[in-house]
């Protein structure tokens, strides 16, 4: 993965580069290919952005798009500014009406839209680009696709090349740990029923890239896992994601009073941790600062 | 209990209706019994953490003797074994036991095949109380979501019946007429909260089609008495229940008590529904399919249906609940789609093998 980074940093650094000497006035993006393979025209640069999910906003505004975003979601709480936007609905169940009313030029989605949302607004002539990034790599594709649509290259190979080095930073230390070094961890999104976040999700490729093992190696996507199966593979750091839009801290609450988890390793340890949902389930750019925080947590003797 | 009542029947002209089978009953009444017991073992050994059975008797003779044995198995093996398998199987025995004796109340005495636990508002308002627990704020919400859920399913058949009552009667078509359109009302309001609930609805579909997945020893001990002793009551009065299906006013001739008997029955399985429902959830399907079964193998005396019934609902849930937590483990699945997807076929095969009136 590491290497891939590199790769893309290498790319897109030269890709800065060529931008900076050609000084070509932002062009239209033209045709694109969104995350649901799906073959877009953008005619010219968008100046009214809908966005319909909190990774999309964040993205926006990272880029410095913020004045441009004329519609969120209410689940849309960072940074500040975000909640003063007009609201388009919840995060899969948008208003049409609302949209359409906004006249935007651009709408972006992610693949809980699509079989839905997506053709609803085509069909009354929206151009939709759908971002739907499940790893750390795929953010940063998500955000130079962005880059790209919105004519914002140059910031968003700027933001890729921070976030790529803070990335790396953390792979220097965590890719050639053995198995052995690297703790088993239970990541807990929800309590009752107790929840998971197994292979292909956003949060597993965090826990790889601090170099822990998920215990939920066998199961694909959040779902719920069985507590005999928790105890039995004895994980040695539980992180408990806290503040999932209502801000309290439940699941680690749990953790703490479930008598029957008080034997596993992370309890004898003490080593239960709290890490906000939004930073960690978003994929935006401060899933970057999830990476930071999940490694000091798996490897405190790495990250001071 | 069900030999005395067979002592006392005094009633010729009721039991001639049925066939005499009565021993090959007490049979099967003992049979079932002893099959609870050993699906308790059995399903005591499975699960999604592989113990071998030997592993396992060895820890229940540590555990349960006082034969002092050298612990071979590790420590969290005793854990997942007491206080995660045998409560939770525990409580699914008990709630498929509480389901399975209260719909055949509800079948008894409305003469209703379709009756089921929820029939009259048990579920919609338990629902209701849930969900409403759910939004609370949410340092709140441990102990009152099943509180609420135990309030909300009292209190929806307590309106149902109150607005059913006419006079000093309870006429049944009434009951169920005001029980479903309660019922409706009830669900729309649930519905609107889940729609505004956000991110809370996952665990509210996860309550709603019922789960054992947490369950601990103060869930069993909380549910047990309930449920212990509406199920006594209801045993019972199976004779009354048997006399009503005739008729009513026939019932009453005979020297029963009728409304009196519906009271004590409506809020007997009332009782053991909410109790059942508080915890898990709303578990569909072994209130219907369970009273149904049994009636197609044994026949529609309610002194044996409602022991069998008993048993054959414990032995189910326990059965479909550990089915929900080994088919995909890891990971689990909601037991009420599990009682729904094994129950209804087998429940259609045996409607095809025996064709013949269930009433």
């Amino acid at each position: 993965m590491s290497h891939n980074i590199r790769e893309n940093l290498c790319i897109l650094g030269a890709l800065a580069l060529f931008l900076c000497f050609s000084c070509v006035p932002q062009s239209p993006p033209g045709n694109i290919v969104d995350g649901l393979g799906r073959s877009v025209t953008i005619d010219k640069i968008p100046q009214r952005i809908v966005s319909l999910a909190p990774s999309n906003t964040e993205i926006l505004f990272a880029l410095g798009l913020g004045d441009k975003v004329v519609g969120v979601t209410e689940y849309c709480n960072y940074p500040q500014e975000a909640k003063t936007k007009p609201k388009v609905g919840g995060f899969s169940t948008v208003d049409i009406e609302k949209v359409v009313s906004l006249e935007p030029d651009l709408v972006l989605a992610t693949q809980i839209h699509g079989k839905t949302v997506i053709p609803a607004l085509e069909k009354l002539g929206l151009p939709v680009v759908a971002l739907t990034p499940g790893s750390l790599n795929e953010v940063l594709d998500s955000i130079t696709l962005v880059g790209k649509i919105t004519g914002q290259s140059r910031e968003a190979s700027k933001l890729i090349n921070d976030l790529g080095t803070r990335i790396e930073a953390v792979a220097d230390k965590t890719q050639n740990l053995s198995p052995d070094q690297k703790p088993r961890v239970f990541y807990i999104t929800w309590h009752d029923p107790l929840m998971t976040a197994g292979t292909r999700t956003l949060a597993d490729d965090v826990i790889g890239s601090a170099g822990g093992q998920n215990i939920a190696f066998d199961i694909s996507g959040d779902k719920t896992i069985n507590l005999e199966t928790v105890i039995y593979r004895d994980p040695q750091v539980i992180i408990a994601s806290v503040g999932m839009g209502t801000g309290e801290d439940l699941p680690w609450q749990y953790v703490q009073t479930e008598t029957r988890l008080k034997n596993t390793q992370a309890l004898l340890n003490n080593r239960v941790y709290k890490i906000d949902g939004d930073l960690i389930h978003r994929p935006g750019p401060r899933v970057v600062d999830a990476l930071e925080q999940m490694a000091h947590f798996i490897h405190p003797e790495l990250f001071k | 209990m069900a030999l005395e009542l067979l002592k006392n029947v005094t009633l010729p002209k009721t039991a001639t209706i049925y066939p005499i089978r009565w021993r090959s009953r007490i049979y099967a009444i003992v049979g079932l019994a002893l099959l609870l017991g050993i699906t308790v073992i059995v399903t005591l050994a499975v699960g999604s953490t592989h113990i071998t059975f030997d592993t396992l008797c060895r820890v229940l003779l540590a555990k349960l003797t006082f034969i002092h044995a050298e612990p071979t198995w590790a420590s969290n093996i005793e854990t997942i074994i007491f206080d995660i398998r045998l409560p939770r199987l525990l409580l699914a025995g008990l709630v498929g036991a509480a389901l399975a004796v209260a719909g055949t109340t509800y079948q008894g005495l409305f003469r209703n095949p379709l009756a089921d636990p929820y029939l009259i508002g048990v579920a919609q308002g338990a629902a209701l109380g849930a969900v409403i627990g759910f939004m609370l704020p949410i340092s709140w919400q441990a102990g009152s979501i099943p509180l609420l859920a135990f309030i909300g399913a009292i209190l929806a058949v307590a309106i149902v019946y109150s607005i059913a009552r006419v006079g000093k009667t309870l006429p049944m078509t009434t009951l169920i007429l005001a029980g479903v359109a309660l019922g409706a009302f009830l669900a729309a309001i649930t519905s609107y909260l889940m729609i505004a609930s956000g991110d809370k609805l996952h665990g509210i579909i996860s309550w709603l089609l019922g789960t054992f997945s947490l369950t601990s020893w103060w869930q069993v001990a909380m549910v047990t008495p309930y449920i212990f002793v509406g199920t006594i009551i209801i045993w019972l009065h199976a004779r009354p229940l048997n006399v009503m299906q005739l008729d009513e006013e026939q019932a009453q001739q005979l020297g029963i008590n009728v409304e009196q008997v519906k009271l004590i029955l409506l809020g007997a399985a009332t009782m053991i529904t909410a109790a059942a429902v508080c915890f898990c959830g709303i578990i569909g399907f072994v209130g219907i399919i369970i009273p149904h079964t049994v009636r197609l193998i044994w026949g529609p005396d309610h002194r044996f249906l409602l022991p069998l019934a008993t048993f054959a609902g414990a032995i189910f849930l326990i059965l479909s609940d550990t089915a929900a937590r080994t088919m995909l483990a890891p990971t689990e699945i909601p037991v009420g789609i599990i009682t729904a997807f094994l129950g209804a076929p087998f429940f259609l095969y045996l409607l095809r093998q025996k064709k013949r009136a269930i009433f």
